[in-house]
């Protein structure tokens, strides 16, 4: 039963997700899916805390949130071990939440097969205490049996929010190497044979129209999925070396450009046009203090945004005292036309979400 | 799983997104029901909680695990193992700690240090979100009979504001009921209160007693549901007539699918095929049309109200500001009145008391001239 206030659906979603994931980001790096491991981890940042300090009515909702950010990360398609560190995040959010009555965990129907494969690939890999853990959680009924994850009432969004999968925790894509496989690539070789024998069996080897295939496809086959695999792999190895390479260049670069615009610039507005003769009267002066841009101040910025209306009004005229405080704010015509200078008046602040 | 052979058939019981965190597409709730309950064994569901003890030698014997490897396991994933401080010197947490880490933590703590300094009076909003539910929460009912049955499916519904509200009306749902899969969906017309049913037609200034004998809810029964393209009418009343005739007879003429209808009082929830998270309409008193949206389907719990007898439950209800008597200022307008020379505006508010002793003498006679229409105030159920 989440409430909505303008603008406030996810007041701490960001933060959220940051704690979380920089907690599941420790637990990647010491690459083991002991529940060990992790509760210490969570003993350091002393995560206990996140729940401290809610106001009585926010306790609920905050506790909801979370085991509903928490979720996420139990489900594919991200990796095994984020699953299991997901699983451990969700249960020790469960039992140390302040909520009371407590909030339960979601689990939609359409993840359930999900969880059940977890349970049986962590039960066939002897890891007991992320089973135990899954075990508890049932025995201690803290599943709610729902049809979506989240509550849902048609709240279409805005702006389409980028996928919120942390590139480090997903699964990397192996269908390539699960489509061809070792028992495919065997089967395959043994159509190819016979294919071939009884080509030649029928046919004259010499004959051209019946060579369709290559010779030799499935080593070729293997040798670009191994190919992919290999280029997989280096591929997040070179990724941090060549960030740094490119960065200092593509700089060096800007800058040249920046400069050349620069000076092509200084040239078009530095001298003004002069008047024609019926104006000669009114000759256009160059301002050399002008407020156009001053391209010649920086040639290392491509681009100067030019200072705000507020800013340069700010610059140009200088107050003191009453005068500061009267530009800041609008003009009231009542004080233009009293003789007397107005005492200041308090401006009442007007509440925004006033209560009724 | 493509790899796994054939087409992935489309279950349509399993609630999937239409749209992502907007709304599924339409399911059957009793499937539903029935795809859950096939897939767990009944102590998942049970209200009775299980033995710990039977629990760990369960675990034991399936994965073949000794007693001390047991015994190991389950101090290691005991709850002492997330306890962040020894147990005599816990901090409250009732304020955020100091030196926070936690990204959350320092933003709470920015948020309260900002509230702090406006002085800002409660929202009562706020104090009371979870009242309702405070008080239904856990309650079991006396006689086992009335037990909510295990494996019942319960349903979330908001019900939003008419359209001819000016504020809110898309946002705030105006009610949230909690229904389960075995109510009908007359029961569930029953348990939404509308101020419209109130209302009361016509001018009553020289019969003020009578006019309770008046309210609309009596003189036009006839209401629908709109689901998934099926009109549900209530039959229940010789004087309910079919008013979505209207809108199929339209449909029809203008091309669009058909529709079709069905009875409101033999439709329970776990017949419909519905969509979660998309709205609906209820339409009532012939022009009062209010947003129907079922937020949530899942089954009960041992922690729910397990109290048949209270369901539809109320878990929400928005709160309007009332108008008040224009006399008094204290209790909320009952009367309005027209063309009255005792009044101070056109039109004027009054409450009862106020009404009758300004306008009506010791016997009970109309004191001067003036028009008088009861008027419902929309924060009449508050």
């Amino acid at each position: 039963m989440i409430r909505s206030k303008r603008g406030e659906t996810d007041p701490y979603r960001k933060q959220l997700k940051s704690d979380c994931e920089s907690l599941l980001g420790r637990f990647q790096k010491t690459e083991s899916v002991r529940f060990q491991v992790f509760s210490e981890i969570w003993r350091e940042s002393n995560f206990t805390h996140i729940f401290y300090g809610a106001v009585k009515h926010e306790k609920r909702a905050f506790s909801r949130r979370v085991l509903d950010l928490a979720y996420s990360y139990f489900l594919p398609p991200l990796t095994f071990q984020i699953r299991v560190g997901g699983l451990y995040l969700l249960y020790s959010l469960y039992r140390c939440q302040t909520a009371s009555p407590p909030e339960q965990i979601r689990v939609a129907l359409k993840d359930w097969d999900e969880v059940k494969k977890f349970e049986k690939d962590a039960a066939d890999a002897q890891h007991l205490d992320a089973v135990y853990i899954l075990r508890q959680l049932r025995f201690l009924k803290a599943f709610h049996f729902t049809a979506m994850p989240t509550l849902l009432a048609y709240k279409k969004k805005r702006k389409t929010e980028k996928s919120d999968l942390s590139e480090e925790f997903v699964e990397r894509a192996s269908r390539p190497q699960e489509l061809i496989n070792g028992d495919l690539l065997e089967e395959l070789s043994n159509i190819h044979e016979l294919y071939e024998k009884m080509k030649t069996s029928v046919s004259l080897p010499s004959e051209k129209s019946v060579n369709m295939i290559h010779r030799s496809f499935v080593p070729q086959l293997r040798g670009s999925v191994l190919d992919f695999h290999k280029w997989q792999q280096n591929k997040d190895e070179t990724d941090l070396d060549e960030d740094c390479g490119e960065g200092t260049s593509s700089q060096q670069e800007c800058s040249n450009r920046a400069g050349l615009i620069a000076s092509i610039k200084s040239k078009a507005y530095g001298e003004a046009a002069e008047a024609s003769k019926s104006r000669r009267h009114r000759q256009v002066e160059v301002d050399p203090t002008s407020n156009e841009s001053g391209p010649s101040n920086a040639p290392g910025r491509s681009r100067k945004t030019k200072p705000s209306f507020k800013a340069r009004t700010k610059e140009k005229f200088h107050f003191s005292g009453d005068q500061l405080k009267a530009s800041s704010s609008t003009t009231m015509i009542s004080h233009l036309t009293s003789l007397d200078p107005v005492a200041a008046e308090n401006v009442k602040y007007f509440k925004r979400f006033p209560s009724k | 799983m493509a790899a796994s052979g054939g087409s992935t058939t489309s279950n349509t019981n399993i609630p999937e997104y239409e749209y992502s965190d907007v709304n599924t597409k339409p399911f059957h709730i009793g499937g539903f029901r029935s795809e859950w309950l096939s897939r767990l064994t009944p102590d998942d569901y049970s209200y009775q909680p299980e033995e710990e003890d039977t629990f760990d030698a369960n675990f034991a014997k399936e994965h073949g695990v000794s007693a001390e490897t047991m015994a190991e396991l389950k101090s290691v994933c005991s709850i002492d193992s997330l306890r962040c401080h020894p147990e005599d010197e816990q901090p409250d947490p009732e304020v955020v700690p100091p030196n926070p880490t936690l990204q959350t933590l320092i933003e709470r703590k920015k948020k309260q240090d900002y509230k702090a300094s406006r002085k800002i009076t409660k929202n009562r909003h706020d104090l009371y979100a979870n009242e309702l539910e405070r008080l239904t929460y856990g309650m079991k009912p006396e006689a086992v009979d009335d037990i909510l049955p295990e494996g019942e499916v319960i349903l979330t519904v908001n019900v939003y504001y008419p359209a001819s509200y000016d504020k809110f009306n898309y946002v705030r749902p105006h009610m949230t009921l909690l229904m389960t899969g075995s109510h009908s969906l007359a029961e569930f017309r029953d348990a939404i209160c509308c101020v419209s049913d109130l209302q009361v037609c016509g001018e009553f200034s020289n019969t003020p007693n009578i006019a309770p004998d008046f309210i609309s809810k009596d003189h036009y029964k006839s209401a629908f549901f709109y689901f998934e393209g099926v009109f549900y009418n209530d039959m229940r009343y010789p004087e309910c007539q079919d008013i979505s005739m209207t809108t199929i007879e339209w449909a029809k003429s203008h091309n669009f699918p058909s529709y079709s209808q069905a009875k409101m009082e033999d439709t329970r929830f776990m017949d419909l095929n519905v969509k979660v998270g998309f709205p609906y309409l209820y339409c009532h008193q012939g022009d009062c049309e209010h947003l129907v949206i079922i937020t949530d389907v899942r089954l009960t719990h041992k922690n729910d109200c397990l109290d048949k007898e209270l369901y539809p439950l109320l878990t929400h209800k928005h709160r309007v500001a009332t108008q008040k008597c224009s006399v008094c200022h204290i209790f909320i307008g009952r009367w309005f009145t027209t063309n009255d020379e005792f009044a101070p505006s056109h039109p004027c508010l009054f409450c009862d008391k106020c009404f009758r002793t300004l306008h009506y003498n010791e016997d009970g006679y109309k004191l001067g001239d003036f028009l008088a229409y009861p008027y419902v105030d929309r924060g009449a159920f508050n």
